[in-house]
């Protein structure tokens, strides 16, 4: 089987297979990176993966969380990395409005409750001007615009509890 | 007898802990969302008292009295936080019958005011920071605030009299900004403490914070610890603490300590608490304020004295004697080290991130521990600090405990959520930390001229792996049926087939 896995803004063809009889909860496998071979035995473990290069021997003890979509979250033992397998193939059945060029969707990072709406449509806002204060874990938290623009919509108001990745401010 | 516990996450963990090493009960409170938390799991009893808002829960003082009498308790231990420092949780827990662990509500009404802290302070011979004698009134105008932050002088900062962890709390470089930061500063204390007043205080250039943990019993004996330095903070919260201070002489440490253990006398405090000071450039020290409950960071002083201050609580509650040498508590044996594991993404400028923790993998080894107040499986509320665990290290030197923690940062992994895990690897092995060359500013201007760069870059082996790992995993994923069943060749090729149909 080959994925595109996107790792580190690079997207890699990876192509796998199982070598000989598997064992339980893993077995060997050829693994094509980029057109270079390695022979590596895995193992499932209460986090993930252990995985160990058959001509180094050199392991390596990785984390596995699915994020949806094809998404994982891995956490390596120095290092934690978000990592795409067929982004194109998900994406292009993808959900969701899709921003117009040059708008930037304004997402609520985390769950929480609008404290206060710093804008109104219409507003002039600066790069890193702050659009929403939203409250979680005790803290307040303001949320601010990675572009400078115009305020083109305000979809929360003071109060509201939003999930994450609810739209919070569209600036165009 | 038993003990209510009226706390949740890794203090009631603690708490639980010491109880049981004492033979006493341990009674868990919890919220609608921390039904299978830790401490609920732990505990010898648990009760609900309320839906997830901690107004709602762990700040409702009738259901939490109306708990301990359910559960027949005659102790309550509040950890830290939530009711802690509330006088009226503990005056209703002496009408109640019932033992507050902490000091008496008087001396928690007069140490929890910042501005009557400093008062007391002062009053003992102790060194204050400049600033206003009462916080503003309400209605304080803004020439009145103006002019007395001219006569106190800039930078300044402006503080919650009911403030804690950095929050009600502002820096102000210069008048322009004083006004916008009392407002922010009032609104925050106002949302998190219910009392909006503020006052002023001249801002230290570069100082350290070191505090003076100390006991004291209902027998007039107060005994004082060795310092812990704290200065490692971002936006006035303590996420790094050390036991000693890299930096205090011997003689600066009894001073402190019996500073620390005057002001502790001058209201007759009794049971934990703990007296922050700021240690300018030139070495003179400055009362900050009282903490009159257990310290988060309590776990370094227990590792370089050896000494339980949780079951001392609870013995100076029952009216025992401190019977602990004061020589003992004053010097350290060896160099503790704790961090603070939050549920955050510190690559994304420290935002929370709750969530479902689906794995745990906690270190070990020699001079590791580990308080941590969720385990596998428990969604991490969004209700309260995200915090997950205290990493706390011990090592014969400091240089020592911070080769240690590097080890033991990379043995943690929990799996499911991002953790401020990466910073703390960065910081650990940033230079400065371990020549100890910082003060309370320290991290905040090294995060600002980082700029957001990810803390941890992965090498070209670890993309190599990932790409492996994930890899590895989608083929696992579309072959999941046969891979968990104590798998044949054929059930693989099957499956292999439904893929490529697909």
């Amino acid at each position: 089987m080959t994925f595109e896995i996107e790792v580190g803004g690079r997207v890699r063809t990876v192509s796998v297979e199982a070598i000989g009889a598997p064992v339980s909860g893993g077995g060997l496998f050829r693994i094509r990176v980029d057109g270079v071979v390695h022979e590596v035995e895995s193992r499932t473990t209460d986090l993930g993966l252990s995985l160990r290069y058959a001509d180094t021997g050199r392991g390596v003890d990785v984390a596995v969380t699915p994020r949806g979509a094809g998404d994982l979250l891995l956490q390596l033992p120095r290092v934690v990395m978000e990592v795409a397998v067929d982004a194109r193939r998900y994406r292009r059945a993808g959900a969701g409005p899709v921003a117009a060029a040059g708008e930037l969707r304004v997402l609520a990072p985390m769950p929480g409750r609008v404290l206060r709406v710093l804008v109104k449509p219409g507003d002039t806002v600066d790069l890193r001007q702050g659009l929403v204060v939203v409250e979680a874990m005790k803290m307040e938290n303001e949320i601010t615009a990675a572009k400078a623009g115009r305020v083109k919509e305000v979809a929360v108001s003071p109060g509201q509890s939003v999930e994450s990745g609810r739209l919070l401010v569209v600036v165009e | 007898m038993n003990v209510l516990i009226a706390n949740r996450g890794e203090i009631a963990v603690r708490v639980i802990r010491a109880c049981r090493e004492m033979g006493l009960g341990a009674i868990a409170v919890y919220s609608e969302c921390d039904r299978n938390a830790l401490h609920v799991r732990l505990a010898d009893a648990a009760y609900p008292i309320g839906g997830s808002p901690a107004v709602e829960s762990y700040l409702r003082i009738d259901a939490i009295i109306d708990a301990a009498k359910q559960a027949g308790a005659s102790l309550i231990h509040p950890g830290y936080g939530f009711l802690a420092e509330n006088e009226d949780f503990g005056q209703a827990c002496v009408d109640a019958g019932l033992t507050f662990v902490g000091p008496t509500p008087r001396a928690i009404a007069q140490m929890g005011s910042k501005t009557a802290a400093r008062q007391v302070a002062i009053a003992a011979g102790v060194p204050v920071v400049p600033g206003t004698e009462e916080p503003f009134a309400a209605d304080a105008s803004d020439e009145e605030i103006t002019a007395t932050a001219a006569r106190i002088g800039y930078p300044l900062v402006v503080k919650a009299v009911a403030g804690g962890g950095g929050k009600g709390m502002r820096t102000v470089a210069s008048a322009e900004d004083l006004l916008a930061a009392v407002r922010t500063a009032r609104s925050e204390a106002g949302s998190a403490f219910g009392d909006s007043s503020v006052y002023l205080e001249r801002r230290l250039l570069h100082p350290r914070h070191i505090e003076i943990q100390l006991l004291g019993d209902h027998h007039g004996t107060v005994v004082p610890f060795v310092e812990r330095e704290c200065s490692i903070q971002r936006r006035h919260q303590k996420v790094v603490e050390e036991s000693p201070s890299p930096v205090l002489d011997v003689d600066t440490r009894r001073r402190m300590a019996d500073c620390a253990a005057r002001v502790a006398k001058t209201v007759g405090y009794t049971n934990a608490g703990t007296i922050e000071f700021l240690l300018d450039q030139d070495g003179q020290f400055y009362f900050l304020e009282m903490n009159t409950r257990l310290q988060v960071e309590h776990p370094v002083t227990e590792m370089v004295t050896g000494i339980d201050l949780v079951q001392w609580q609870l013995r100076i509650a029952r009216g025992e004697r401190l019977t602990i040498d004061p020589e003992r508590a004053l010097t350290p044996t060896a160099h503790a080290i704790e961090c603070r594991i939050y549920a955050e993404d510190p690559d994304a400028g420290f935002m929370p991130a709750p969530g479902l923790v689906r794995a745990l993998s906690v270190p070990g080894g020699p001079g590791i521990r580990d308080d941590r107040g969720v385990a596998a499986g428990f969604e991490i509320p969004m209700f309260y600090d995200s915090m997950i665990s205290k990493l706390v290290v011990w090592g014969a030197t400091r240089s020592d405990a911070i080769a240690r923690l590097g080890r033991a940062l990379d043995e943690y992994r929990v799996v499911g959520v991002k953790t401020t895990v990466p910073f703390f690897q960065w910081l650990v092995r940033e230079p400065d930390f371990a020549n100890a060359n910082f003060d309370t500013t320290y991290l905040d201007r090294e995060l600002a001229e980082r700029k957001g760069r990810p803390f941890v870059e992965p090498t070209e082996a670890d993309q190599l792996d990932a790409a492996v790992a994930a890899a590895i995993a989608a083929w696992t994923r579309s072959h999941g049926a046969a891979a968990a069943a104590p798998a044949e060749g054929s059930a693989w090729r099957r499956a292999a087939k439904l893929e490529g149909l697909r």
